[in-house]
């Protein structure tokens, strides 16, 4: 049930990735990082930061991305599901100075492994490196945890425009990697864009066995 | 009343029918013009073109023979009568729904008084459904052969075309008139629709799931057919898409939005009640990132407000998605005013929560599940449109499920807000302003002032008095004052002094002023 995530050639991907973590971690930044290529700019012309979408180029392959931020208050977390219902990939931000935020992590990708399976692909970021001096998230630890998970670990400045192109580009490459995937599983040129409807689950979990292993998140 | 809706609704069918333009004609009678031409073109008899009513005028084949005049008045006639009779009917029905109405009504007590005005309104609209159903078999029936070439030429199904509105009709046309510009492509599109829609007419007795479930996979298979076959590029799919979504959803809508087999509506009433018992929820409690102190801001809330209240007024779901996004970006406006930075999902959702218990917008569920059921899933999904909406239903979800700790207040505050013991605005007298309208705001800034005027005069006219007093005893203190010195000291009348006469005698000292001069002869 990727969401309109296939695509037969010449079209492009749409992928949907929703942004998970504790408020104050860095998501919004993170994101108007990437797509305005600003950090804390009073030139910022967006009016908003929830809601972005990106056209990327991926080897030939036509990705349109959109980004859903999502409310990080303790208060929203039961709303999760309604969020990450259908989308491809998620970027789960935690705060390297703030070992809570690192908890909170976990509980989403525990959340989002039950709920979606192994068809989301998962991304852990490691946000503000730039103070590494206050890290109070040992970078074994996280690394070990994804690891086991089948997520992939990332260490991330948005102030410093450090790893978040990376972080993005993976994540595509994954996204159409796992797309690829399911549309051969579907039986090549039956599957079309947009198929996958939302409101109807098909909750018959072929997938997560033809993607075998941990899927295509552990597979980088 | 019923009758006259009816009527007018007949007579508004009527005069399409006699200009000939019912939209639905326009593609179908292309094809079969050009044959009948060429058959005429074969054996021309001339009795076979005049008018069958004799009136000497050349009659023609689609007013079933006769000439423009003498159909006018044929199909009038026809009318006229249908219409009678089926005011007849509605009037029928209407008594009877009165009657299981007031049964109903009477068997469930007086505890549901509040809700005896809806449930009115609801049973009228059904009266109205059951009318259009069954005129619709009255219409068949009575329309006979000779007419059924005619309608079977003209539509596809008589009853899409029995219910036009004028508004159905202006998206008829406006449908026709996109696809013209598709020529071929859009021909087979306007069959495949056309013939949607005469199947759901017949599925209307279905499940709301089972008839989401015929759209959408109507939407998903009319959209590969255009790639595959039409070659249509993807942007322009999208396009005819949402023209697609536009003219089968204001068709349908009667049918589907908030159906009765659902229980939608007491989900409607279950929300309402909850966010009028939530009225006293602030800005603060939800920690809301806007200011409503500046002007601009609150204008901002108004207008979001306004955004969302219309969405239940729209009838083609993308219009309805459209409003969420108004209402949105409207948000995202009062946001970026108030603190100056991109709004980001942290912001926005409490807003919007803030706002959906400030607009307590109509028939919310219902609409949230219209939209859910018959939009275009490919905009709904991961469209900007579609995060929205994900946003409105957690908004919804939020409130729904709504407690002491996601407003951070304590249970026994929560509950005593909630049974109406008291109100957070009462205790915080400053807080209740970004609630009122600008009239009300107005009206307790001036009750306000004057009081404190009041006051303020009260205290004036206290220490007035107690000037008055002052005076007084100030005045007596001071006679009494006098009155004992003058006691202490009484005047007493002594005999004249001395010295005091000598002053007062003619010639002080006189006698020791020079000689005054005296007039001397000098010798000249």
């Amino acid at each position: 049930m990727a969401a309109g995530g296939g695509a037969a050639a010449g079209r492009a991907y749409s992928f949907k990735v929703v942004l998970l973590g504790e408020g104050c971690v860095g998501k919004t930044s993170l994101v108007l990082r990437y797509c305005e290529n600003k950090f804390n700019d009073k030139h910022i012309t967006t009016l908003q930061a929830s809601f972005l979408t990106k056209k990327l180029n991926i080897g030939g392959k036509r990705v349109n991305l959109a980004i859903w931020d999502t409310a990080g208050q303790e208060r929203f977390h039961a709303l999760g599901p309604i969020y990450y219902r259908d989308s491809n990939g998620a970027i789960l931000v935690y705060d390297i100075t703030d070992e809570d935020s690192f908890q909170k992590v976990k509980n989403w990708v525990k959340e989002l492994r039950k709920m979606l399976g192994n068809e989301i692909c998962l991304c852990i970021v490691g946000n503000k490196i730039d103070l590494e001096k206050e890290r109070h998230v040992s970078i074994q630890e996280a690394e070990s945890y994804a690891d086991s998970v089948g997520a992939k670990h990332y260490h991330t400045s948005a102030k410093q425009n450090k790893g978040i192109e990376e972080l993005f580009l993976d994540l595509c490459k994954r996204m159409i990697e796992t797309a690829q995937v399911d549309e051969r599983a579907k039986g090549n040129g039956s599957s079309q864009p947009g198929a996958a409807r939302r409101g109807v689950q098909i909750i018959d979990d072929e997938p997560p066995a033809q993607s075998g292993g941990g899927g295509c998140c552990s597979s980088g | 009343m019923l009758g006259t809706v009816n009527k007018m609704k007949h007579q508004m069918m009527l005069f399409f029918f006699q200009r000939g333009n019912l939209p639905s004609l326009l593609l179908a009678s292309r094809k079969k013009m050009s044959l009948k031409s060429e058959r005429r073109g074969i054996h021309v008899d001339q009795s076979e073109l005049l008018c069958k009513k004799g009136c000497g005028y050349y009659g023609n084949p689609a007013w079933q023979g006769f000439c423009s005049k003498c159909w006018r008045e044929e199909y009038h006639k026809a009318r006229q009568k249908q219409i009678q009779e089926d005011w007849e009917l509605a009037e029928r029905l209407q008594r009877e729904e009165e009657e299981a109405f007031a049964s109903s009504q009477s068997s469930q007590g007086a505890q549901s008084l509040t809700f005896s005005k809806f449930e009115e309104k609801k049973t009228n609209e059904k009266t109205r459904k059951v009318t259009t159903v069954k005129k619709f078999f009255t219409a068949s029936s009575r329309v006979g052969s000779k007419k059924a070439e005619i309608q079977e030429a003209k539509a596809p199904s008589p009853s899409i075309n029995r219910q036009t509105s004028i508004e159905t009709d202006r998206v008829s046309k406006e449908f026709i008139e996109f696809l013209k510009t598709f020529h071929k492509t859009g021909q087979e599109i306007y069959k495949q629709t056309k013939l949607f829609l005469e199947a759901m007419h017949y599925k209307r007795d279905l499940s709301i799931e089972e008839q989401s479930e015929c759209t959408q996979d109507f939407y998903q298979n009319v959209a590969e057919k255009m790639q595959t076959r039409g070659k249509v590029p993807p942007e322009r799919v999208e396009k005819i898409m949402d023209q697609i979504e536009k003219y089968i959803m204001t068709r349908l809508y009667k049918y589907v939005f908030c159906p009765e087999t659902t229980d939608d509506e007491k989900k409607d009433l279950a929300i309402q009640k909850r966010i009028r018992a939530l009225h006293w929820v602030t800005p603060q409690m939800l920690c809301v990132p806007v200011n409503e102190e500046i002007p601009e801001v609150s204008d901002m809330v108004v207008k979001a407000i306004t955004d969302i209240i219309e969405m239940d007024s729209k009838r083609v779901p993308r219009d309805k998605l459209a409003c969420i996004t108004k209402c949105s970006k409207h948000i995202f406006n009062a946001i970026k005013i108030t603190k100056n930075e991109p709004a980001s999902a942290d912001d926005f959702l409490p807003t919007l929560i803030y706002i959906v218990l400030k607009g307590n917008p109509p028939r919310l569920q219902s609409n949230i599940q219209y939209i859910t059921r018959f939009c275009n899933p490919s905009r709904l999904m991961t469209g900007e449109d579609g995060y929205y909406f994900t946003n409105l239903c957690c908004a919804v979800a939020f409130i729904e499920k709504l407690d002491a700790q996601s407003l951070n207040l304590s249970q026994e505050d929560f509950d005593r807000y909630m049974s109406g013991q008291t109100s957070p605005r009462k205790q915080e007298s400053e807080n209740w302003s970004p609630d009122a309208c600008l009239g009300v705001k107005q009206m307790y800034k001036n009750l306000d002032l004057l009081s404190q005027l009041n006051e303020r005069q009260e205290r004036i006219m206290n220490e007035a008095k107690k000037l008055e007093k002052d005076l007084i005893d100030w005045t007596d203190g001071i006679a009494k004052e006098v009155q004992d010195i003058v006691e202490k000291y009484p005047l007493e009348i002594k005999p004249p002094n001395q010295s005091l006469a000598a002053i007062d005698s003619e010639n002080v000292e006189n006698d020791k002023l020079p000689p005054p001069l005296q007039p001397q002869v000098y010798a000249g």
